[in-house]
């Protein structure tokens, strides 16, 4: 028999992470699509600081505290959808973990005009085999670079999709989470099968 | 001598009242400290007794929390932090949103979430499946998301 769900019961949380440079429009990209205004939080991020803050040999671990905007899409009663923008600043853009763990897919927001920004997202989502996908921000419907500049530039392999997106308007948001979904399903039915 | 109720020597007397009975298990020594609210500019994992890992191995940003049906509602005895993540638990809500809206550290909020649930005040749930390896559960996803207009 069939339980019936009050409607307090907890829903199955899924999630996807919204990553990318400081000011390329994360916190705009959730925004856009989530039914509450984007919530802030603090969390704790640690990374290597070689080569930032001290001239030796040693490999200090930095910590620090940044800021993290999420919203959410409520997608049934049993379903909802989380959207994390990862702290912007890349100098601590590492152990990224927390959120990657469990999470669908990532959306890659990347400003055609500063690419570089985006090269840790992309190398962390590489290395982690996390599917994402790069979404380019057209700041005002107009793009520094061409579609294949940018896939050249980032040299992202062949399967990873490379698209535009406004960040301000929600059904361009809506469609880039569906590539990023159709990558994820991919992940899943591959895995099933094997 | 025995002090009649209300007379007790001023100055100590904060300090010496045992706290009131929680339920079994006992709830951590942190929870002892004076429950007034704590300055702005207190280093957020005092909160914690200086804990920066959980006991709770499933407390993720994303993890649904909720009250525990027939857990006590007299809380008074709490840090307000600990109320107000209680406050905040009435409906199921994430551990990212506890966060932001108790206004505390994530890593501390997912310490205190897993010390609530092992004292028996909320209930984390935990997934029967991990929606990273259902294609069902991401084709309504990709269901829902088509709907928004």
């Amino acid at each position: 028999m069939d339980s019936v769900r009050s409607p307090d019961a907890a829903p199955v949380p899924v999630k996807i992470v919204i990553a990318g440079g400081f000011g390329v429009g994360k916190t705009t990209t959730v925004g856009a699509i989530s039914e509450i205004p984007p919530l802030t939080t603090e969390a704790e991020m640690t990374s290597a600081g070689v080569g930032i803050d001290n001239a030796g040999h040693r490999v200090d671990k930095v910590t620090t505290t940044v800021a993290m905007d999420f919203g959410c899409v409520t997608i049934d009663r049993a379903l909802k959808l989380y959207l994390f923008g990862t702290p912007g600043q890349t100098r601590f853009g590492f152990m990224w973990d927390d959120l990657a763990h469990g999470a669908l897919g990532a959306l890659v927001v990347v400003d055609s005009s500063r690419l570089d920004d985006c090269y840790p997202a992309v190398d962390y989502f590489e290395q982690s085999g996390l599917p994402f996908v790069v979404a380019v921000n057209a700041f005002d419907g107009v793009l520094a670079n061409d579609l294949e500049s940018v896939r050249w530039a980032l040299a992202v392999a062949d399967h990873v999709p490379v698209i535009a997106f406004d960040a301000r308007d929600r059904l361009s948001v809506r469609d880039a989470l569906l590539v990023v979904l159709d990558r994820a399903l991919d992940r899943a039915v591959s895995n099933s099968r094997s | 001598m025995t002090v009649p109720p209300g007379q007790e020597p001023p100055g100590i007397r904060p300090y010496l009242r045992s706290p009131v009975a929680p339920v079994s298990p006992a709830p951590p020594a942190a929870w002892n400290r004076p429950a007034h609210r704590a300055p702005d500019n207190l280093r957020p994992y005092v909160l914690t007794a200086g804990r920066v890992q959980g006991d709770h191995p499933a407390v993720n940003l994303e993890t649904q929390v909720t009250i525990r049906p027939g857990a006590p509602s007299d809380v008074r005895f709490m840090p307000t932090e600990l109320q107000a993540i209680l406050t905040t638990c009435v409906s199921p809500v994430s551990v990212a949103e506890i966060s932001a809206q108790a206004h505390l550290h994530l890593g501390v909020t997912k310490i205190l979430v897993g010390d609530l649930c092992a004292a028996g005040y909320l209930d984390i749930h935990q997934l029967e499946v991990d929606p990273v390896h259902s294609p069902d559960v991401i084709l309504r996803v990709i269901h829902g998301l088509r709907a928004i207009s």
